[in-house]
């Protein structure tokens, strides 16, 4: 450890007002960068998730019956690339940036009891969010007509309680009015592979391990400031 | 020990020498991982709410009693301003923190609701402060002693959109209850003509204390300036309900009470009677004393198909002649009532211990009203709070209309909101006014809206 930063380390606060010059030099050298990297951030089109208007929907099975949990609070967003234009699409990847969340507690089935076994089994206590990170949005078809949707292969990885999986699944992309999007979409997971066992009651009931998400997730364009 | 518990044995030892035979031969023993258990509902501990109990007479211990009973609560602050009481409380309520003066529970960031027992006309400061200060609230019934306290609480909760209020009608909470209302609402005893409803109890109301002060503040159900009487006090839970059986509100009430027994120099009526008149001519008669206990407490209400009476947590639905036959109940359970005979309605029939219990049992602490409301109350709180603090995590915070849309949403369980506690307060506060006049008084519905 050199001189400066155990001097640093044993007085945080006078190394932060007294910075060393190098700090300075390496500060004015990257200034000229600072608007290209701003420009890039800004020009990256975001559409940021709209409150109370979206739905997910998990269906399963059960010995006795199926089942179902819902929640309408889907927040993150998705942010496309500027050369992606909507209005003149080209079929191919496309540079995209999304994060969907979803707080455990918010999906209910109506029946307390059972919501309870369910954030239990799924560790909600030391995982609280199911997160989902797009990686790669391929356009296979634009819209045919003005209410068709452009039609994805997506791959992303989706967290639950704590496990990280990849999944692939067909998204549709709904425009609405002017500045809204309305993605929708389904795809088929296992709980054992996210460690998670099927709730079971002994002489009951117990749980398939097969479930089925289903969503619809409504953004708006951010609003340039 | 039969043949089957032999063959058990006799497997498990072969498997055991086997599998030690073999590791002794050098070989290793294959297991397989034990599967992570499942949750299960029985013991399962969802959520605990950290509760404080404001208030320690009779009631509030009852209620600390009831939460001790409830996995989903967390006593962590009990408060009283006579100390004797909080000494006593704190017996049954060792891990709570016992405070003199209510705000210090307001003030602790730790409690997230507050169980309001004080005398009536106390409620007030202590639920609307309660309010502002963030916590969820059960406030007891009657709300308040004026309609004037009445509204302010209630609209103190209205405007509390992030927080669970809930009146202590605890009948509005009750399985059993609901489960006959639909029954009812289903048209099942026929046209509704009438109703009664009675409480009688051989006892005076008055409490003693070697303190005068002490005395006066105890008895507060005694003096007129702070009590809303039999009527108010205990007939409210069964007014209200028979009005929500009724699915009306009644037009008018008139009233009688007399102190016919307990002439103490008390000027609250020991023995009552109100008729409530509801739209489309069916009453509802009234009847409370603490002069005779015969009878107990119970209501009816009774169609032009059938009558239908409940007492607690039992009810029993008594058939005319040429009522029409419904199926179900020539083989439901029947008790005998002088020469009259019950059919039992029990919801969650099919559970056998429900068709074994005596008509006559006491209902254990976990069916009683109070249990389910304080459960529905402490549920309902685990619902909102985490919706809030889940909503406000996912999209902007800043967004309070979008939030409250968000909480409005929300299913929760069916318990008395702010605004059935306050048309149940108005109505025990007319009633009581009634009651002590002796006349008639007419309730326009303007009364009983939250401007």
């Amino acid at each position: 450890m050199t001189a400066r930063l155990r001097a640093a380390n044993a007085n945080p606060e006078k190394y932060l007002m007294n910075p060393p010059r190098f700090l300075y030099v390496a500060t004015l050298a990257l200034l000229p960068l600072l608007p290209f990297s701003l420009r890039a951030a800004q020009d990256w089109v975001r559409y940021n998730a709209v409150p109370n208007s979206s739905k997910v929907r998990v269906d399963g099975t059960s010995t006795i019956h199926d089942w179902s949990v819902e929640s309408t609070a889907l927040g993150g967003y998705v942010e496309f690339d500027p050369a992606f234009d909507l209005n003149k699409p080209a079929l191919g990847k496309v540079s995209a940036h999304c994060d969907v969340r979803i707080f455990v507690r918010q999906l209910k089935s109506g029946k307390t009891d059972m919501d309870n076994v369910m954030y239990d089994s799924m560790k909600e206590k030391d995982h609280r969010r199911i997160d989902y990170r797009l990686s790669e949005m391929t356009l296979k078809e634009a819209p045919r007509s003005p209410d068709a949707p452009f039609l994805f292969d997506t791959k992303g990885e989706l967290v639950v309680a704590g496990v990280t999986n990849k999944i692939q699944m067909p998204v549709s992309l709904f425009r609405i009015g002017a500045d809204k999007l309305k993605f929708t979409g389904s795809t088929s997971v296992k709980m054992t592979s996210f460690g998670i066992t099927p709730p079971t009651k002994l002489a009951v009931f117990s749980t398939g391990d097969d479930v089925k998400l289903t969503f619809e997730w409504l953004t708006a364009k951010k609003e340039q400031k | 020990m039969n043949k089957n518990e032999t063959a058990e044995l006799n497997r498990r030892d072969f498997i055991g020498s086997f599998a030690t035979l073999m590791t002794m031969l050098g070989g290793v023993e294959l297991m397989t991982h034990a599967p992570v258990q499942a949750a299960d509902l029985e013991t399962l501990v969802p959520f605990q709410i950290k509760c404080g109990v404001i208030g320690l007479g009779n009631w509030g211990r009852e209620i600390i009693a009831t939460l001790s009973r409830l996995k989903t609560a967390q006593l962590v602050a009990v408060c009283d301003t006579y100390s004797a009481s909080l000494k006593r409380a704190a017996n049954s309520a060792p891990n709570a923190k016992g405070v003199e003066d209510y705000r210090k529970i307001l003030d602790d960031k730790e409690v997230q609701a507050v169980i309001i027992a004080t005398p009536t006309h106390q409620h007030r400061d202590i639920a609307v402060s309660a309010l502002h200060a963030g916590k969820h609230v059960y406030c007891e019934a009657p709300l308040a002693n004026t309609l004037e306290d009445a509204k302010v609480i209630a609209l103190a909760a209205r405007a509390a959109r992030k927080q669970v209020f809930q009146a202590g009608l605890q009948t509005r909470s009750d399985p059993q209850r609901r489960f006959l209302l639909d029954f009812i609402r289903a048209g099942a005893s026929g046209k509704a003509v009438k109703a009664h409803a009675q409480w009688h109890k051989k006892q005076s109301w008055r409490m003693t204390s070697p303190n005068p002060d002490r005395e006066r503040e105890l008895n507060w159900r005694l003096n007129k300036a702070t009590s809303l009487g039999l009527v108010g006090e205990i007939g409210i839970h069964q007014i209200d309900a028979m009005s929500w059986f009724l699915s009306a509100r009644p037009a008018s009430v008139t009233g009688f009470g007399s102190v016919m027994h307990w002439k103490d120099g008390r000027d609250v009526p020991d023995t009552v009677e109100a008729i409530f008149e509801y739209p489309g001519g069916a009453h509802l008669n009234y009847e409370c004393t603490l002069a005779n206990s015969f009878d107990a407490d119970y209501e009816m209400l009774y169609g032009s198909d059938a009558a239908i009476m409940m007492r607690g947590n039992k009810a029993w639905m008594f058939k005319e002649v040429d009522s029409p036959l419904l199926g179900w109940e020539v083989y439901a359970r029947k008790d005998q009532f002088y020469k009259e005979t019950g059919i039992a309605l029990i919801a969650n029939a099919t559970k056998l211990a429900n068709l074994t219990e005596k008509a006559t049992e006491e209902a254990a602490y976990t069916t009683k009203p109070l249990y389910f409301a304080l459960e529905t109350f402490l549920t309902n709180v685990n619902t909102v709070s985490p919706a809030v603090e889940d909503f406000s995590a996912t999209f902007d915070a800043s967004d309070k209309a979008a939030l409250e849309k968000y909480v409005s949403e929300i299913k929760l369980l069916p318990a008395a909101t702010c605004q059935e506690g306050f048309e149940a307060t108005v109505l025990a506060i007319k009633a009581n006014e009634a009651v002590v006049a002796r006349n008639k008084v007419a309730l326009p519905k303007e009364w009983f809206e939250l401007a």
